[in-house]
């Protein structure tokens, strides 16, 4: 049987070239979970919008705007209602970190 | 025969210099994280262990060179797109995020040594192992449905050769043909996708073979957007699509894919077209590594999608039981990222994060007729449930622009969610 781990004694530290560590705090997982639509990053292909088109004030205002119904919408008013206003500004503050 | 990426055989050459250019750290002393399949779960968890722990050994295995996905698969078989459309590559987790891809089939997995081997021969060590390898279809659970039997009748309910079979089979049907879809009991993949996939079989009946009609015969009396696909099928094929639930004699009982016959309790239809699909359960290779209960499906703990039956291993995806969340491309890839991020804390001797996930799932009814699920997920009394007054579906009685805003976006989820996973 061969095994895999011939590949390993190449490896010359290369760990040190990746950025340090991402810790995985909540408002990574919590607000990663938009890219399923809004893609990676908030970096949108298609009809969904990008997050870079709006200013963090600007796209906080828009989800509380979501939730309480003063903004009209075909879905984000029913995703936004999963969500306090807090974790809908900290999901902002991180895509726009 | 097992097959090694680009990345892989750059890193095997030992040209560190091109390796490190591609941000390879494939390093003895980072953890050893291997993902089986290459799917939503999969793929999605392999890129986001590699986000959340860049110094990560991180395989992904799966049998297959591409990946077909279900969802847009049935625009496939309406005549919309081409398989082409809903192919996806592989390269660039290998390329841009540094992950080994290998091409191979996992025959085994041995909870206890933790290694992970493959038909080519090959062992992988892991200390964290994420399961992703969707559902299998259960031959002979419906009588008469095997392998054999799917070669006349196809399920198309794995993306592939089976999508371009029924696809094929809709295009030679004579203008006057009824197809027929047997629709099974919960639970199963995708639950609203044997509805969007009457409606775009319909939308192209009513264009091109006006004549002819669609009949669902159902395993249950109630389905996922039913007040909604019953309020766009009135609208749109009140004469092409019947829809018969199991409390009217709906639920196929018997196949006879050579005579071409379907049997239900009490008759026996002989259509031009067949799509059954079947009875499911957890992947073949989450069944034989003792990762399912007796429901066919893996137990996992709801935090964090480890195994509840072995430690170290994270199943995500359709295979797993997850509570409310719906067995869909959506939630699997949610479901990696909590997975992904658990594994990242526990490397790190953190505490996982709270589990929050989302679903969002757009069925087309036609081109222009769009229509909407969606949930937003935590752990509540120690299972994943839906946040009270989140999620829901679109509202009935919308009109046209709303529709249509509805499939634009369903174009634009599947533009943005490929990229999120494969790209």
């Amino acid at each position: 049987m061969k095994s895999y781990l011939v590949a390993i004694p190449v490896c010359l530290g290369l760990a040190l070239v990746a950025a340090p560590a991402a810790r995985a705090g909540s408002a990574n997982v919590m607000a990663d979970s938009c890219a399923g639509c809004h893609g990676t990053g908030g970096q949108s292909l298609g009809a969904m919008p990008a997050f870079n088109t709006k200013s963090a004030d600007e796209l906080k205002k828009m989800l509380r705007d979501y939730r309480s119904g003063a903004r009209e919408a075909t879905i984000m008013d029913r995703i936004t209602k999963g969500y306090s206003e807090a974790q809908l500004d900290a999901i902002v503050d991180y895509y726009k970190k | 025969m097992m097959k090694l990426s680009r990345r892989t055989f750059t890193g095997l050459v030992g040209f560190a210099g091109a390796a490190s250019a591609f941000g390879l750290s494939a390093c003895a002393t980072g953890p050893k994280v291997v993902v089986v399949g290459g799917g939503f779960g999969g793929a999605t968890a392999a890129k986001y262990v590699k986000r959340y722990l860049p110094g990560a050994n991180v395989v992904l295995i799966d049998a297959a060179k591409t990946h077909f996905t279900c969802p847009f698969s049935n625009t496939v078989i309406g005549g919309m797109n081409s398989m082409a459309f809903i192919e996806r590559s592989f390269d660039a987790l290998a390329n841009k995020y540094g992950i080994t891809v290998v091409t191979d089939m996992v025959t085994a997995i041995d909870p206890v040594t933790k290694v992970v081997k493959t038909k080519g021969g090959i062992s992988f060590g892991y200390d964290k192992l994420v399961v992703s390898p969707g559902v299998d279809l259960k031959w002979g659970a419906l009588e008469g449905y095997d392998e054999a039997a799917a070669e006349l009748m196809p399920h198309a309910w794995k993306a592939g050769p089976q999508t371009a079979l029924l696809r094929k089979q809709l295009e030679a049907m004579p203008n006057g043909g009824t197809v027929m879809i047997s629709a099974p009991g919960n639970p199963f993949r995708c639950p609203p996708g044997p509805y969007e996939r009457a409606s775009l079989i319909a939308y192209y009946l009513k264009t091109q073979k006006p004549k002819s009609k669609l009949i669902i015969l159902d395993a249950k009396d109630a389905f996922a957007k039913d007040k909604l696909f019953k309020e766009g099928w009135e609208k749109m094929y009140d004469n092409i699509i019947e829809w018969v639930p199991a409390a009217k004699n709906g639920k196929v009982v018997k196949v006879d894919a050579k005579a071409g016959v379907l049997e239900t309790d009490f008759d026996k239809f002989k259509p031009a077209v067949a799509n059954v699909i079947p009875p499911q359960s957890a992947g073949a290779i989450a069944l034989s590594t003792g990762l399912a209960d007796k429901s066919g499906f893996c137990p996992v703990d709801p935090n964090t999608f480890e195994s509840t039956l072995h430690k170290d291993i994270f199943v995500i995806g359709d295979a797993c039981t997850a509570g409310e969340m719906p067995k869909s491309g959506y939630s699997a890839s949610s479901q990696a990222k909590v997975a992904a991020g658990a594994i990242a804390a526990m490397v790190m001797g953190d505490k996982p994060a709270a589990m929050s996930a989302i679903n969002t799932c757009y069925s087309l009814l036609a081109p222009d007729y769009g229509i909407s699920v969606s949930g937003v997920y935590s752990v509540q009394d120690g299972k994943i449930a839906n946040i009270k007054g989140a999620g829901g579906v679109s509202p009935s009685g919308a009109n046209y622009q709303f529709r249509k805003k509805e499939a634009d976006f369903a174009g634009g989820w599947y533009a943005s969610i490929c990229q999120d996973t494969w790209g």
